[in-house]
């Protein structure tokens, strides 16, 4: 459950909402507040007025697993192994362990190849792929994935998709710009300046943007 | 006007890239998945890598620009205006353009993600170069300002535009495509012929085949003309 109340921050201005729901798509246009308000839920910015709660806690109390749209300014190490493993590290975990989860990560997310690869020699998407396995390496409970599709083919993305469903991370808050991407969502919350407009289920939220370019385009065909 | 990448190959580590073909004036697509090369042949065309054998001949191309992928790497000025200047460019008209009204004096910075590649993007076609390269232009951006990018790509009358992109909703008019597939480049030929070979078609394109609709061009627009057509 998340649950945000008098939120006030930046532009970002949300009264009362509470989510149940596991994979929720944040929509709507460049500028809206969307990465602000998973920056906040991500317990990355602290609000400034009101409040997240995210399973009962504040976000800096929660285990989240952050994959930023600009990995190259949250990679740290120049070796992609050393990069997954920095989690497990930081958090004192041993060699053994660490290094069992740096390969579990790599593998689900599809980047077992790459594992002594120089970070700066890969391609915009690699360094995607290896952020998600960085942050999926200690169990998260919670993924945030800011626009993460947005440098991905679409069979990268579907595995984006597949490693994030597969987790047991009990939210994925998940920010895109492709909207057949969250028409399969459980739920979508579309902003638009620092406002949640809608929210609901695809059918709901995407019924009131049929006269927009936010309308999925496979559901524009098939109409 | 033309490049002809004859038996072009670069290699790094385990990734080789090979190619060949001709791309003329016009709009060209190279789709294909990530780490498949797509950046890599970018910066071969641009002449900021060198090939290990063959070439890519430039005929009768004078100027030249490419966008990268992260827009950031273009700043080179500390206020946006500056930026638009170090372009040979008039600010007013420029930000006018790209809706930024009254952000002259901004760190370009503190745009938002999809404002500076529109700013960026901007610059470059004003510039109008011969060969414009686009390393995907899209991303980032979202649906009003790729279809804003669309139309301003589809505005440049003359010259080489190529598109290195994976885009799957909005794509502007093109001329011909290419797949890039594990670093081999390969040529569809022109549009509409291309768009039946195409394997990286986005969804709605492809449901469009799947009905046997046969659309002029790859836009959205142009597909559901096709379902049109062939639903009466």
């Amino acid at each position: 459950m998340i649950r945000i109340t008098n939120l006030r921050h930046r532009l970002v201005d949300i009264p009362d909402l509470t989510i149940d729901a596991r994979h929720i798509a944040v929509i709507g246009p460049n500028g809206s507040g969307k990465t602000t308000l998973l920056e906040v839920c991500s317990g990355i910015e602290e609000p400034r007025f009101g409040t997240v709660r995210i399973l009962g806690r504040p976000p800096s109390a929660v285990r989240i697993g952050w994959v930023g749209e600009f990995p190259d300014r949250t990679l740290l190490f120049s070796r992609v192994y050393d990069e997954i493993a920095s989690t497990p590290r930081f958090r004192g975990r041993s060699c053994q362990e660490t290094d069992e989860r740096v390969r579990a990560a790599a593998a689900l997310v599809g980047v077992s190849h790459l594992l002594d690869a120089k970070v700066s020699t890969l391609s915009g998407g690699e360094k995607a792929l290896v952020a998600l396995a960085a942050a999926g390496v200690d169990d998260p409970e919670v993924f945030i994935l800011d626009e993460v599709d947005s440098h991905l083919d679409a069979g990268t993305a579907g595995r984006v998709q597949r490693a994030v469903q597969k987790s047991r991370a009990a939210h994925v808050l998940w920010c895109t710009q492709s909207m057949d991407t969250a028409a399969r969502a459980d739920l979508i919350l579309f902003m638009e300046d620092g406002v949640v407009r809608h929210h609901g289920t695809p059918d709901e939220v995407f019924a009131k943007l049929e006269e927009t370019c936010f309308y999925p385009p496979l559901w524009r065909i098939r109409r | 006007m033309r490049i002809d990448l004859e038996d072009l190959l670069f290699s790094r580590d385990q990734f080789s890239l090979r190619g060949s073909g001709t791309f003329n004036e016009g709009v060209h697509l190279v789709s294909g998945p990530v780490g498949s090369g797509k950046s890599t042949l970018a910066l071969l065309l641009a002449e900021i890598l060198q090939p290990v054998s063959g070439a890519a001949r430039r005929h009768g191309i004078s100027s030249a620009l490419l966008l990268l992928q992260y827009p950031e790497y273009h700043i080179t000025s500390s206020t946006i205006a500056e930026e638009v200047k170090s372009w040979g460019l008039d600010p007013d008209v420029l930000l006018t353009q790209v809706d930024l009204p009254g952000r002259a004096n901004d760190d370009p910075f503190h745009l938002s993600r999809g404002e500076l590649k529109r700013l960026i993007l901007a610059c470059m076609i004003m510039r109008n170069p011969d060969l414009l390269m686009l390393d995907e232009p899209f991303s980032s951006l979202d649906c009003a300002a790729k279809q804003w990018a669309c139309k301003m790509i589809e505005r440049r009358s003359k010259g080489i535009t190529i598109i290195f992109s994976h885009e799957r909703a909005v794509l502007p008019r093109v001329d011909a495509i290419w797949e890039m597939e594990g670093g081999a480049l390969k040529a569809l030929g022109s549009v509409p012929e291309a768009i039946s070979r195409w394997q990286h078609a986005p969804p709605y394109l492809t449901y469009a085949l799947e009905m046997g609709a046969r659309p002029e061009n790859i836009r959205l627009q142009d597909v559901r003309e096709a379902i049109c057509r062939i639903q009466g």
